[in-house]
């Protein structure tokens, strides 16, 4: 049988799928951190039975009208798709706004069974609820529970169990209304929440008011101050990057880094010393040369994992987004934008969907746009690699790329609003701040391990296939046969028309550097292996060096890529700038729902990561040189046209704005 | 008045709310925010303020308070 998990949002839902099912879904101390459908088996020690139950977790919702477009998959979910039962998550610490969905929930005639979560905060705030009497008020069984620590779950399943197959019978029954009647609707509507009120003034006692100050509002007041908010914000996420790229993470990956490549020169020669040399150099270059590249950053992304679902956790991004909506508000985007954005630190996929929540299309559409501009967690290990090649791993330059990033963002933002027209509408912002709570180290641990594990696969499927791929194409040649040189294999071939376009910003023809950027749109960390399979006697010192390039390793790295300090800058910029992965592109498209925004996206994206390596490199080499780089003719006149075609979009909006603005004049 | 020029930690009743925004008057319905309802300012912010609505906090921007007569 099938059991739906309801409630409103930041009531614990997932959490409690989580705990239910075993599974390792996204939790965070926000409201709309679930913004999709997710089923799974319950795990057997919660069933008695021997029937086999799936938990369905639902987004969460304050009502059966749908808001947001998340909400609209609840109310479909349970009116359409018939659950054997349904688990009604309650925030027993606002029990007089959740019960008013509960009220519509147990109307539908699915049996419903209430779960009072949050019952351990009740129990600190010394606020007492007779459950029985709640019970029998409502008419369902109510039991109990926090999620949180697993506790109280069995009883809720097993109470869901007993109650499937029978109707449930509604304590309030809103009776035959015209529903396409907005003023009866609400006196219904009206009527529902006296009966919550009367209620709950029944069952609940409590001792402190929500409505007088207590220890959050101090903390709020210190986090949303007007003018430490954003110096604190600033500094907790350059905490977050110090501790896991330059601090922790490093010091891990240089561990990790030694037996791998310990592994590669086990393999290459002690297994293999018989072997063909081909199969010897795929194997060893080719397939842990370049995966071995970049699951040796893994440290660095997962210790930055843990430490941004810490920050998740505690209730803190609520509040980031009250500190920078005044400022995004300037730009057209909404508070809200900035979840997205903190998330796509992490992964742009996630990301990207976490604008579901905005319920302003225009905002919401900017933000999904703009949320890769800031670099993933993928980029990290590209950072690292140029950080450490070219730049002795000054902390700056993966500090430059975040703040590029940001500032990208509102650049972005800006230019969104002149093309679609931004019109001084009200956009009206509003954000519930849970209350604080202490961060689990174990949930932050389980993110942790399963954004891990996940960038682990990655590593072993598609980064895989695309070194084996790029190693094969470049050892062999069109015929078939072992290239002489590099320069006359497959690869070499493919990618030379791309060297052309990458000239104005590396200021080389080089076809390895084109691959790189273009494999890089299959995953970014593509970058990284295909730069250590093209590069021959490359790969090693990646694999042991990157991190901590010791006596002048670094600067043969950089020697065998033959491009200076300037072009190494411009190119990973380019690379971190221009569109995101293929699989985050597609996270884009459906957000946006709309062709026109998802290529005007695109092109964006791909005019902006050119535009800022062209002036990095060109302005770059013009000060370290002296004289402009080469390709700056042709690099200038793509510049150009892609600046002419910003114009001409704006220019194109301010007069369809005018010209609406004189249609409205006329009516008037 | 409206809920820009309500006293921290005094409680009012809700007149009116004019958002001119069906969809997200409904909504505010759904929070408890309407009118005939308590509501209290918990603190002003520069953007916004904190607002307590049944036992949940919100905070909500200045355009927003504006548009809650108390």
């Amino acid at each position: 049988m099938r059991i739906a998990l309801t409630g409103n949002p930041n009531s614990g839902k997932t959490t409690m799928y989580n705990a239910l099912t075993g599974r390792n879904e996204k939790v965070g101390n926000w409201a709309g951190v679930t913004v999709e459908k997710k089923e799974h088996h319950i795990k057997k020690a919660y069933c008695s039975g021997t029937e086999d139950l799936i938990a369905v977790d639902l987004p969460g919702a304050y009502s059966m009208s749908p808001f947001t477009s998340e909400e609209s998959i609840t109310s479909s979910y349970v009116k359409h798709e018939h659950p054997d039962a349904i688990i009604n998550i309650v925030d027993a610490t606002n029990l007089s706004r959740s019960l008013f969905f509960t009220t519509q929930l147990l109307e539908l005639g699915i049996p419903v069974v209430v779960a009072l979560n949050k019952s351990d905060i009740n129990a600190k705030k010394q606020t007492v609820i007779d459950v029985a009497s709640l019970s029998a008020k409502l008419g369902c069984p109510v039991v109990e529970t926090v999620s949180t620590a697993a506790e109280g779950l069995k009883a809720v399943v097993d109470a869901a169990v007993a109650q499937s197959g029978k109707i449930q019978r509604a304590p309030y029954v809103q009776g035959d209304i015209d529903l396409t009647d907005k003023k009866v609707v609400e006196e219904a509507d009206r009527k529902r929440f006296a009966f919550v009120n009367s209620l709950v003034s029944q069952v609940e006692k409590r001792k402190v008011l929500t409505k007088n100050k207590g220890t959050g509002d101090a903390i709020d007041a210190v986090l949303t101050n007007k003018f430490l908010g954003i110096p604190i914000f600033a500094v907790v996420m350059f905490l977050v990057f110090q501790i896991s790229q330059v601090w922790v993470g490093p010091l891990i990956a240089d561990t990790l880094v030694a037996w791998i490549e310990t592994f590669q020169g086990y393999v290459g020669e002690v297994l293999l010393a018989d072997a063909n040399p081909l199969l010897t150099a795929l194997l060893a270059d080719g397939i842990i040369g370049g995966v071995g590249a970049v699951v040796g950053f893994l440290p660095l992304v997962m210790i930055m994992y843990f430490l941004i679902a810490l920050l998740e956790d505690c209730g803190y991004m609520s509040r980031v987004s009250v500190v920078l909506d005044p400022i995004f508000k300037k730009v057209g985007l909404s508070g809200k934008s900035v979840i997205p954005f903190v998330i796509g630190t992490g992964c742009a996929i996630p990301g990207v969907m976490a604008s579901r929540t905005i319920r302003n299309e225009r905002e919401r559409r900017a933000t999904a746009m703009l949320t890769p501009f800031m670099p993933c967690g993928a980029k990290i290990p590209v950072i690292a690699l140029f950080a450490g090649a070219f730049f002795d791993d000054a902390g700056w330059v993966s500090f430059l790329m975040y703040f590029t990033g940001i500032v990208l963002i509102f650049l972005g933002a800006l230019l969104v609003n002149k093309i679609a027209g931004y019109k001084n509408r009200k956009s009206f912002f509003i954000i519930e701040l849970p209350e604080y709570k202490v961060p689990s180290l174990w949930f932050a641990f389980k993110a942790m391990c399963a954004r891990g594990w996940a960038y682990i696969v990655k590593a072993a499927t598609i980064i895989l296939l695309c070194n084996t791929a790029v190693q094969i194409m470049q050892t062999f040649n069109w015929s078939f046969q072992v290239a002489e040189t590099a320069d006359s294999s497959i690869l070499a071939s493919i990618a030379h028309p791309f060297a052309y376009l990458l000239v104005p910003i590396v200021g080389v023809l080089s076809w390895q550097l084109a691959a790189a950027a273009v494999t890089g749109f299959i995953a970014k960390e593509n970058v990284v292996g295909t730069l250590a399979v093209c590069f021959v006697g490359l790969e090693n010192l990646i694999d042991t060096d990157a991190l901590e390039m010791m006596e002048g390793a670094g600067a043969e790295v950089a020697g065998v890529i033959a491009i200076t300090k300037v072009a190494a800058l411009a190119y990973l910029m380019f690379n971190l700038y221009t569109p995101p992965c293929f699989a985050a592109i597609g996270a884009m498209n459906s957000e946006m729902k709309s062709a026109k925004w998802l290529w005007g996206g695109i092109g964006l994206q791909l005019g902006t990561g050119y535009t800022v390596g062209f002036l990095v490199y060109q302005i770059g080499t013009l000060i370290t040189t002296g004289s402009i780089g080469a390709g700056f003719v042709p690099g200038l006149i793509a510049v150009i046209v892609f600046a002419a075609i910003l114009v001409w979009l704006c220019l194109k909006a301010d007069k369809d704005l005018k010209q609406e603005y004189a249609l409205n004049g006329a009516r008037a | 008045m409206t809920l820009l020029d309500a006293l921290d930690g005094q409680e009012y009743i809700i007149k009116q709310i004019n958002t001119d925004d069906e969809e997200l008057n409904a909504f505010l319905f759904s929070l408890g925010c309407y009118v005939g309802e308590p509501v209290t300012v918990v603190s002003h912010l520069k953007g916004g303020c904190v607002v307590s609505i049944k036992d949940g906090r919100y905070n909500i921007d200045n355009q927003l308070a504006s548009a809650v007569e108390i």
